[in-house]
């Protein structure tokens, strides 16, 4: 009975991480078709945010988070900006996009080392201690980061499909000339989403690293859980991207138990060659029309 | 402080000052990167001894210079570049490193082309089958510390130790091993199950994880559901150990944790906190606590800050020493292409016996790698001593508990175990 509440609780936690991971980059997939492989940088930048604010600054955790969260608007808008914004007109911007944020991340990632060294670091503002679940221990930190990614997805599910921004953001995502010419500001959506986008990775980094640690390269196993689970859920799946995540994590620590930890990324990847073989839109989605 | 070398090397320099053509010394270290925090430990204990040797008269009147090149994120595609750099634009005469990893000897051939010397600390057994097989062509290429190899027999014969002192008594005569991926981890864990019957003990669980890991969950459910008497890790990233330790000690098993490399480190003391008393590691490259190491620990501290680390740093200031001291005997350096002079020096450090600040150095001929003790030999003035520490105040650095003569204090039974 103590291995299966392990298992459970061991694929919740995972489930957890995977898909606070996971938020920021299905809502720009969703909304502006871009596939941002700086989102990994994005929370690498949202973590060390808190950390300097909290940590090297020493100010409360009330003044660091909101710090962190401002930075990761920023982030958002500059490379929106400086990056998206410049190449909205390519051709060739849903693959252009890719190459650039790559360059982004590069960019994020040293000033990083550079500023704050490659030694992992301790994030100052985690929850301590925990409780019993029979013989497994619980970290009050887990259960958080458990609430957190369902608390966020939900709000940002509900922001998308009930509110007038997350019709304007549908508007573009479904057809973008055709939002255009109804009168949307294009602008300003994408500027909205990029700044909701840099807010949700920020959240997602301080929760990461509260429940591992602090490095420069933090961000590249979340971003390429959070991949795998937007791939198998479907891209710009909200609402799959949570469901994904959850029976991902318990997947993981099932096979990791059963077979063995090393066979658990393989068992994933797998999972992601089947999907887009027989299913390419993601096993949630209901067609690739379809996003958000 | 007085150098390792001193009085040697000022006596065969006979007072000259260091005035001379000066001698370009390379050192391929990585100072971007994921293992920039050491490579900066490298280059400041380089800087270090070169400034004690220049001011010992150099090597035979002529002072040397120490030219960095980056070696990244390691691996053969930035490693062979920069040894190719040093030897091309600065002409090198010796290239002095700390570790590199992922090259497994790729740039062996690079250094063997030039005929200079070459003095590493890789920790990796591939160097014995390199050198070892063609001890000509590789003629000047040294592996400073003992190869991870005798991480793994060194534990079971520290195991066997604690046990027969009467400080531990087993629950029972299992090991289960957890390794990661790498290949460093993979022949320590192998070295652990391989010899593991030979010293009278069972290998309970051998798991393999991903790289980066930070869920144990289904880990520590095997471990509990089986618990061993001796949890040894192998795998070394210092987060992903303190992560362990946080999810072992709230519910833990009646086990010793050994872990390899990271507890060696003051992240993992800063994330494990109070966890991580208790743990043991090892290391086969360390300065000592010893008079010598410690007066190289305060020396070095005073001149780069309370948060830099000797430990890390005193692999490079010892081999730029020995090298300095060899070369000097042996009538002086060669430059790329002087193969005899450089031949002269090898012949001088493969003889050598080199009491530094990690204790001696001494050379496995032919595969020119330093000789554990007491892995492969019970004579602590006959090689470098495989260092067990054990964290026992997280707030401070780990005491150093075997062998003897280097214990700075005794066993402790870790917090989590019954005494």
């Amino acid at each position: 009975m103590d291995t299966f509440i392990q298992i459970v609780i061991s694929g919740l936690v995972l489930g957890s991480m995977y898909s606070v991971s996971a938020i920021g980059l299905t809502l720009l997939w969703g909304a502006l078709n871009v596939l941002n492989m700086a989102h990994g940088a994005f929370l690498v930048a949202g973590g060390y945010a808190a950390y300097y604010f909290g940590g090297y600054l020493g100010l409360p955790a009330y003044v660091a988070i909101p710090g962190a969260l401002a930075t990761g608007v920023v982030l958002g808008l500059l490379v929106y900006a400086g990056v998206a914004r410049p190449l909205r007109k390519n051709a060739n911007f849903e693959t252009t996009v890719i190459i650039a944020t790559v360059g982004v991340a590069l960019v994020i990632e040293n000033l990083v080392q550079k500023g704050f060294g490659a030694y992992p670091l301790k994030q100052p503002l985690s929850l301590q201690g925990g409780f019993n679940i029979a013989q497994t221990f619980v970290p009050w930190n887990s259960v958080l980061v458990c609430v957190v990614s369902i608390v966020l997805l939900v709000l940002l599910d509900f922001v998308v499909r009930k509110t007038r921004y997350g019709r304007m953001i549908r508007a573009v995502a479904q057809n973008y000339e055709a939002a255009r010419l109804m009168g949307i500001r294009t602008g300003a959506v994408y500027r909205f989403v990029f700044a909701i986008s840099g807010l949700m990775a920020a959240i997602s980094g301080i929760m990461l690293s509260t429940a591992t640690t602090l490095s420069p390269t933090m961000g590249y196993d979340p971003m390429l859980k959070a991949f795998i689970v937007c791939v198998i859920a479907g891209l710009g799946e909200v609402r799959g991207a949570l469901i994904a995540a959850f029976a991902l994590g318990v997947l993981e620590a099932t096979v990791q138990f059963q077979l063995g930890v090393r066979f658990a990324l393989p068992l994933l990847l797998l999972l992601v060659v089947v999907t887009l073989i027989f299913r390419p839109q993601g096993l949630l989605r209901k067609n690739e029309a379809s996003r958000l | 402080m007085a150098a390792a070398s001193g009085a040697l090397l000022a006596g065969v320099n006979a007072g000259r000052a260091a005035e001379g053509e000066v001698i370009p010394i390379g050192a391929g270290v990585p100072l971007t990167g994921w293992a920039a925090a050491d490579g900066i430990e490298f280059k400041r204990a380089a800087e270090m001894a070169r400034d004690e040797i220049n001011a010992m008269g150099g090597i035979l009147g002529r002072p040397i210079e120490v030219f960095f090149e980056d070696t990244k994120n390691q691996g053969a595609d930035n490693i062979i570049p920069a040894m190719q750099r040093l030897i091309d634009r600065h002409n090198v005469h010796a290239i002095i490193n700390g570790y590199n990893t992922g090259a497994v000897c790729a740039e062996y051939d690079t250094i063997a082309d030039a005929g200079i010397i070459y003095i590493h600390h890789n920790t990796d057994i591939v160097h014995h089958q390199v050198v070892g097989g063609d001890p000509e062509r590789y003629f000047g290429i040294f592996m400073g510390d003992p190869a991870e190899y005798w991480y793994g027999e060194g534990l079971l014969t520290f195991l066997n130790n604690l046990k027969a002192s009467g400080d531990w008594a087993p629950d029972n005569n299992k090991i289960a091993i957890i390794t990661g991926s790498q290949n460093y981890s993979v022949v320590i864990a192998d070295a652990i199950r391989e010899k593991a019957a030979e010293y009278g003990w069972d290998i309970s669980l051998y798991e393999t994880v991903v790289v980066p890991i930070s869920e144990w969950g289904p880990t520590l459910a095997k471990l509990r559901a089986d618990p061993p008497a001796v949890i040894a890790v192998t795998h070394w990233v210092p987060q992903d150990l303190a992560q362990f330790m946080l999810q072992f000690t709230p519910n833990p098993t009646n086990s010793l944790v050994y872990m390899q490399y990271g507890p060696s480190l003051s992240a993992f003391r800063e994330i494990a906190g109070e966890n991580a008393n208790g743990v043991l590691y090892s290391t086969v490259i360390a300065s000592l606590r010893d008079e010598k190491g410690e007066a190289f620990n305060t020396a070095y501290r005073d001149r780069f800050g309370a948060d830099s680390s000797p430990l890390t740093g005193a692999q490079v200031y010892d081999s730029l020493h020995y090298y300095a001291l060899m070369a000097a005997i042996a009538g002086g350096t060669g430059g790329p292409g002087e193969f005899e002079q450089n031949q002269k020096i090898a012949d001088r450090l493969r003889s050598m016996i080199y009491r530094g600040v990690m204790g001696t150095t001494r050379f496995f001929i032919p595969e020119q790698a330093g000789i554990p003790y007491p892995d492969a030999t019970n004579d602590p003035s006959m090689g470098m001593p495989h260092q067990f520490l054990q964290h026992q105040d997280y707030t401070k650095e780990a005491e150093l508990i075997a062998p003897d003569p280097y214990v700075s204090a005794p066993f402790k039974m870790p917090p989590w175990m019954a005494s």
